[in-house]
């Protein structure tokens, strides 16, 4: 089968999606068994970023003219390390935070609230008798403060992960709302920009900041959106249709980034 | 001086209940390694055999299922890790998620940053360090540890995050030589920081070399002086050990299925014939590894 005429799928518009938010010269991290940002960040890189820094496994990769690049299912496989133009400390990349102002991050979440707050910790409304715990907050807390920006992307749009509020709040998006929200705490970098899931894209409405639908990928309607969805999101009287990868963006995800097709299952 | 003690410089090759003797319950301990890399799991086994009880463990910053079966085994009361799990092997630890649950385990919540920040403050023998990320959030809130506070410098509102000393810290690494100057293959993730937290570190290594091999290339000594150094060749088994062995999924999946029998259904049977079979039935880490079979090893010499 020829896959570059088969449509693209719902991951590949996700990641096409994140790939046309980055600039090039931005410093990006590709995480493991995170096929849809790295699949992002990957794409940028190619095609119109090839001064961004590519974080892969803890190291700075030099990709930009590998063929093929291999897609490793842990983040500690050290077949990556060959691409190495420099190792990161682990203790380094998480103390020192001048490089991630230029820096884009990608966040999952168990629930987010209208304002793009979110949590990783666990379900329950006692801390002390959580019913669900979760993995942790990992190193989302600060890089959702340091780096310019992030998107919060999930792999399921439905009412249990969108809620009205969040149990715990493990990385800060738009507090209760406001330009404001996040200055007024101090903290720096630009708080998160789009939410990504597999039914459409959403961002936050100046002033109120609060979540607002962008577009819907092709073939879904507004209703499934606000069904799946457990608040009331913002909804412009006109939502366009997200721009699916063009022919060479199928091409390069397809037979560069994604050639064991992660995003095509 | 003296002409009955003369003037050697002392080689610090260990066995590794020599390095568990140092251990007490209750204490604070630190395990190295990142998610499913290069923990001390003959240590980590060891602990379990030993029957230590209440201890602190202070995971990797993204801790793997090592940090998992120490609470499946009962030796871990508080757990001080951002992350407890084996990425697509198992998104969370099935047993750090059960215990978590049913309050077994304390979690001193803290995130990546956070973590580094909590072992600098112990390095650096001050309280704490003060740290940004995390103002607006729920952390102060869920870690009571985790103080808000105005900085008397610019009057801004930070959290104070607070040291976490390390009693003894654990690491599994590639090479050392008698002298405890160790080497890793590849960055050593975080494993910098838990030796600077600690106040004696044992590592667990692939092999011993040469004080001249070490001397070679110096900038490569991750740790200049381990407290005693484990001979232990595929010492991180099931989890891999950069430029020696990959990680084992099976033998990992065999552990995760036990594991999580015990999370779903609180049957313990599972993981009670898991640490019969490979925790407590060994006799010494090398009756684990003959367990584990060398055919099986031998595999895991290749990718």
């Amino acid at each position: 089968m020829n896959t570059i005429t088969m449509q693209a799928t719902r991951k590949e518009i996700m990641a096409t999606v994140l790939a046309r938010d980055l600039v090039d010269g931005e410093w990006v991290e590709v995480g493991a068994n995170l096929p849809v940002p790295r699949a992002g960040v990957l794409l940028a890189h190619l095609l119109w970023g090839a001064n961004m820094s590519v974080m892969v496994a803890m190291t700075k990769a030099n990709v930009l003219n590998e063929p093929v690049i291999e897609e490793f299912e842990l983040i500690t496989d050290h077949r990556a390390t060959r691409w190495a133009e420099a190792y990161y400390l682990h203790n380094d990349l998480v103390e020192n935070m001048k490089f991630r102002h230029r820096g884009v991050f990608f966040a999952g979440a168990l629930q987010i609230d209208p304002f793009g707050n979110s949590n990783l910790i666990g379900i329950g409304k006692d801390y002390k008798a959580l019913k669900f715990r979760g993995p942790g907050a990992i190193g989302v807390c600060n890089a959702t403060v340091m780096n310019s920006r992030f998107h919060l992307v999930v792999n399921s749009h439905d009412p249990r992960i969108f809620v009205p509020k969040c149990d715990f709040i493990s990385a800060l998006g738009w507090g209760q709302g406001g330009e404001d929200a996040r200055t007024k705490l101090g903290l720096p970098g630009g708080g998160p920009r789009y939410v990504v899931t597999p039914l459409c894209v959403m961002d936050f409405e100046p002033g109120s900041k609060r979540m607002r639908l962008k577009s819907l990928h092709p073939g879904v309607d507004i209703e499934e959106v606000k069904k799946n969805t457990g608040f009331e999101l913002i909804i412009p009287a006109k939502v366009p249709t997200t721009e699916p990868p063009s022919a060479e963006e199928l091409k390069v995800l397809r037979e560069r980034i994604d050639v064991q097709g992660a995003l095509r299952q | 001086m003296n002409p009955d003690s003369p003037n050697v410089r002392k080689k610090r090759i260990i066995e590794l209940d020599q390095a568990l003797a140092h251990v007490k319950d209750g204490m604070t301990i630190g395990i190295g390694g990142f998610i499913n890399s290069s923990h001390p799991m003959h240590v980590v086994r060891g602990l379990i055999k030993k029957g230590f009880k209440n201890l602190t463990v202070v995971g990797p910053a993204s801790s793997g299922l090592e940090i998992d079966l120490l609470i499946a085994a009962g030796v871990a009361k508080k757990i001080i890790a951002p992350y407890v799990g084996g990425e697509a092997l198992a998104p969370i630890g099935p047993a750090f998620r059960a215990a978590a649950e049913r309050g077994l385990i304390e979690v001193f919540e803290l995130d990546e940053a956070m973590y580094y920040a909590a072992l600098r403050a112990a390095a650096q023998r001050v309280p704490f360090n003060p740290w940004r990320s995390g103002v607006g959030t729920s952390f102060p809130e869920m870690n009571p540890m985790i103080k808000s506070f105005k900085d008397p410098i610019n009057g801004e509102t930070l959290l104070a995050i607070p040291a976490v000393n390390i009693d003894v810290a654990f690491l599994h690494a590639a090479v050392s030589d008698y002298y405890g100057n160790v080497q890793y293959i590849g960055h050593g993730y975080g494993d910098r920081a838990i030796y600077a937290a600690a106040d004696k570190t044992f590592v667990q290594v692939e092999k011993v070399v040469s004080n001249e091999e070490i001397r070679a290339d110096p900038i490569k000594t991750a740790i200049p002086g381990a407290d005693g150094i484990i001979r232990a060749p595929f010492g991180a088994h099931p989890y891999s050990s950069p430029g020696h062995y990959i990680e084992d999924k099976a033998h990992i999946k065999k552990y995760v299925q036990a594991a999580t029998a015990w999370a779903k259904t609180n049957d313990f049977a599972p993981l009670q014939a898991y640490l019969d079979e490979f925790v407590l039935g060994p006799k010494d880490p090398i009756e684990y590894l003959e367990r584990v079979g060398l055919r099986q090893l031998l595999t895991l010499n290749e990718y």
